[in-house]
């Protein structure tokens, strides 16, 4: 437990309240690359300390920032916490009680950590020199980021957490003009990686900016089609409020209990997965993470929970309390996995959709979506023919009762999946 | 009657501002830089969020933090909270710089000493937290109704206060209050949902409360979500569509607001590189952004590299004729500054971004646009949108919806997104017309947050319509 956290936790015991202190902080550098030239770096540190507390079935938080306050500093946020609980008619519902917690493996690497900023620079310098290498008509941009974080929960029942953790984020842009066409890729890591996979972030943005450009739009069509990973990813995200504790317990929901069935697939939240970046082995107010079934061979059983809104629903927390120091905690995914099924898409014959953008303008209350297609193709004797600029079109919860995945997943950051067969429709 | 908002003196590292300022000098000399530029922020804010006639949040927060950068031919950046380590983020953003050193020019200027602080009628931090919770419970109230199974009401203000000094001795003191207030119902019947919401914000104090009528706009939402039960799809493919003043803002925001923010056209990112003095658009068509104009959400007097915001003219009858720009775009491009830098806070270094975007009103009637339509649709609402600026295509959210025959208004629709090509949407806009307004707050993403208002007048153009019919 760091120093500032002590002496408040001294405070917070000589008053009558329940308590609990999350605290932060940590280091990221990050390089922007644009027309293949190193334009931005930059290096920051965070810092914060935030608390909850209950009193009378009621919560107060507050936060500072840093981690140097003196005596008077922490004397005021014991007080405004407290004075927000009396007032505020948030309803507390208790914090979590101390459960054994496993360490996933995999989630910090050393060197990260240590690099010198200077070595991270010279890494993003290498990495626009290579898109200066590999460039043919494309514009190259892309970025590089390094951080590590530490987090810690502290509360009254016992609990005294404390993980750190590294990330690692690349990402490649391509861009053609006259036929214009794009090409992206996006992934992170918990560990250092080798200039192999940046030279594979180039390659792959390349490749798709080529197929987009050549890219025409698609006559109206309607019937089976293959999602990719990355448009399965969108329309996951149509749909997974759904799931999500607090908006079950607040009718914004299609369910109120677990146990209806929705189609032939199982989606999976799991923060336990070794080296994957929404790994944690504890959530936000410090409950174990886990493996959580969201729904099994089609069946909802579960819904992503924190300890307030488990409380609310009569279920147990799934370990799904994110948050910062900023803020009480919220609801949401660590790492989301739809389980490879039967199908066999990787020779996939006929319309292929890879991208797809607008999630944020479908209904997940209804569950209709039209989202602009970034690329897909289509697959005829082995020959593929791209299009873009039509519109995928219908209601999400239609579309995952079609939804048949493939057996072979492919990691996009915290989001794992095969490809997909749905029954679709393209305007 | 006009009052102030009382400005806090920053005492950062437990000592005064002029030390801080002589320091980054100090610091400047020591590393070679020459060009350097600090923002030291602090942020007060206060939300409230009701669900269910249940409170969820409650809060009130300050914080200060510092953004330091350093140009040396490219930026070097560096932040932090703890003040502990401000002096250190400035030494740490001139020593990147001088790892960095790259080839780009950015525009300087005339140092600029100034103090602005945006003025409200009635400062919403003389009202009391009681107040703002009874108003939200009030809401709460109102918005109870047959078939609304989910309620929710989301209240926030903000007073950001900035100081911002640089290496040519501009020394620039601001201070922005926010305010924010939003509803929105869920509907349920026979298995079907549907939500609709409203929300209202800008640089003002609590007389926007004061200004909304209630009893209306509670109406208004759950009357719309109860429509939305009883509408079908719209149909789908290439149509004339009319869009309201508010669907035409977040429209023009995403079909052109993003494609002329000047970084995106410098790095090829953006379909209308280029096109500068080039017919775009049609005839008739202005299209503006003004961070200037009074009281608006996405309103700011300068901006986060110390440049006085401008009202620029980016579409002058269907003619290309500005990009958005910062510091650097505007050397590069040869423009003139015209303050659209905009950072999310202190940890974020500033990207070119719009204010108010808005289209300038024409001479045609609501009744003369819907004549026009044959067969049609009528969309109404911001649900938001998204644009691939270097492909040129773009996708805009309505909320509901109505069938348009023969100038007639049919039965409605649900909300839908639709969705264009840049260079083909803006030429095909056929009328324009006469009742601008600008008054639809919002967030605008890229990569950072950043509040934002857009608007227009309703204007008849053809869309890619994604219905399910």
């Amino acid at each position: 437990m760091i120093e500032a956290v002590e002496r408040l936790v001294k405070l917070l015991e000589s008053e009558n309240v329940e308590w609990e202190v999350f605290y932060q902080f940590g280091r990221s550098g990050s390089f922007r690359i644009e027309r293949e030239t190193l334009e931005r770096s930059q290096r920051k540190f965070y810092s914060g300390i935030g608390l909850r507390v209950g009193l009378k079935g009621r919560l107060g938080f507050s936060y500072i920032t840093g981690l140097h306050p003196g005596e008077e500093e922490l004397k005021k946020l014991v007080e405004r916490a407290v004075k927000l609980a009396k007032i505020s008619e948030v309803p507390f519902r208790g914090f979590p009680a101390g459960e054994r917690v496993n360490r996933v493996k995999g989630i910090y690497d050393r060197a990260i950590d240590e690099i010198p900023f200077e070595e991270a620079h010279r890494l993003a310098l290498e990495y626009a020199e290579l898109m200066r290498e590999k460039k043919g008509e494309e514009t190259l941009s892309g970025s590089l980021s390094l951080a590590v974080g530490t987090s810690g929960v502290v509360n009254s029942n016992g609990i005294e957490l404390e993980e750190r953790s590294t990330y690692m984020g690349v990402s490649a842009y391509a861009v053609l003009s006259e036929p214009p066409g794009t090409g992206s890729y996006r992934q992170s890591f918990t560990s250092l990686q080798p200039v192999e996979e940046l030279e594979r972030a180039v390659e792959k943005a390349i490749d798709e900016a080529r197929l987009s450009a050549r890219a025409r739009k698609l006559e109206p069509y309607s019937g089976e089609l293959v999602l990719e990973p990355n448009a399965l990813a969108s329309i996951m995200e149509v749909f997974l409020s759904n799931l999500y504790g607090d908006e079950v317990y607040h009718g914004r929901s299609r369910f109120s209990k677990p146990g209806e069935v929705i189609g032939d697939f199982s989606l999976v939240d799991d923060s336990t997965l070794p080296e994957l970046p929404g790994s944690y082995s504890f959530d936000g107010e410090g409950t174990p993470g886990q493996r959580t079934l969201l729904v099994e061979d089609g069946t909802v059983r579960n819904f992503l929970l924190d300890h307030t809104y488990a409380s609310f629903l009569g279920m147990e927390s799934t370990g799904n309390a994110l948050r910062t120091f900023r803020s009480v905690p919220y609801i949401g995914t660590s790492n989301l996995i739809l389980e490879p099924g039967e199908e066999s898409l990787e020779d996939y014959e006929g319309v292929i959709v890879r991208k797809v953008f607008g999630e944020h303008t479908a209904n997940p209350v209804s569950g209709d979506f039209s989202l602009t297609v970034e690329l897909g193709y289509v697959v005829e004797n082995g020959e593929l023919k791209p299009f873009k600029d039509n519109m995928l079109v219908g209601n999400v919860f239609e579309l995952l009762r079609t939804l048949k995945p493939g057996r072979k997943a492919e990691r996009i950051s915290s989001f794992v999946s095969p490809r997909g067969l749905v029954e679709g429709r393209l305007v | 009657m006009a009052s102030h908002i009382k400005v806090f003196p920053f005492m950062p590292c437990g000592g005064s501002m002029e030390w801080l300022i002589k320091r980054a000098e100090e610091l400047a000399g020591k590393h070679g830089v020459d060009y350097y530029e600090i923002r030291l922020v602090k942020v007060t804010s206060r939300r409230l969020v009701m669900s269910n006639g249940q409170l969820r949040e409650l809060s009130s927060n300050s914080e200060l933090g510092i953004g330091a950068r350093a140009f040396n031919g490219t930026w070097g950046f560096s932040s932090a909270n703890d003040r502990e380590r401000f002096e250190k983020a400035i030494e740490t953003a001139m020593k990147i710089a001088k790892l960095s050193r790259g080839d780009a020019e950015i525009y300087l200027g005339e140092p600029v000493r100034d103090e602005v602080e945006l003025k409200v009628k009635k400062p919403f931090t003389e009202v009391d937290i009681e107040e703002k919770l009874s108003l939200v419970k009030e809401i709460d109230g109102l918005l109870r109704g047959e078939k609304i199974v989910s309620r929710t009401v989301n209240y926030g203000d903000s007073i950001v206060e900035t100081f911002y000094f640089n290496s040519l001795g501009s020394e620039i003191r601001t201070v922005v209050p926010r305010i924010r207030l939003g509803f929105s119902v869920t509907a349920k019947e026979n298995g079907e949902m549907q939500d609709f919401w409203k929300s209202f914000g800008g640089t003002l104090g609590w007389e926007l409360i004061e200004g909304i009528d209630l009893h209306y706009w509670t109406a208004h939402v759950k009357e719309k979500a109860l429509e939305l039960l009883r509408a079908s799809s719209p149909p789908s493919g290439e149509m004339d569509v009319i869009a309201d003043p508010e669907l035409t803002g977040v429209f023009i925001h995403e079909a052109l607001g993003h494609a002329v923010e000047a970084d995106s056209v410098k790095n090829g990112d953006s379909i209308l590189a280029g096109r500068l003095g080039e017919k775009i658009a049609v005839e008739g068509l202005n299209v503006v952004d003004d961070p200037t104009l009074p009281g608006k959400f996405g309103s700011y007097p300068y901006d986060d590299e110390g440049i006085k915001a401008k009202r620029v003219e980016i579409i002058k009858d269907g003619v290309l004729v500005s990009y958005l720009n910062d510091r650097e775009t505007a050397e590069y491009f040869g423009l003139e500054p015209n303050g659209h830098a905009r950072a999310e806070s202190y940890s974020h270094q500033p990207l070119v971004r719009m204010g108010n975007t808005y289209v300038e009103p024409g001479d045609w009637s609501f009744e003369e646009i819907l004549e026009e339509v044959k067969n049609g649709l009528y969309m109404l609402g911001d649900k938001g949108g998204e644009v691939d600026t270097a492909n040129g295509t773009f996708t805009f959210g309505a909320k509901l919806g109505y069938i348009v025959e023969n100038g007639e208004i049919t039965e409605p629709v649900r909300d839908v997104a639709l969705s264009g090509k840049i260079l083909d949407v803006l030429k095909n806009i056929m009328t324009i017309g006469n009742d601008t307004r600008v008054e639809f707050p919002g967030y605008c993403g890229k990569g950072q947050w950043v509040p934002v208002d857009d608007g227009g007048p309703h204007i008849l153009t053809r869309a890619l319509v994604g219905g399910l019919r």
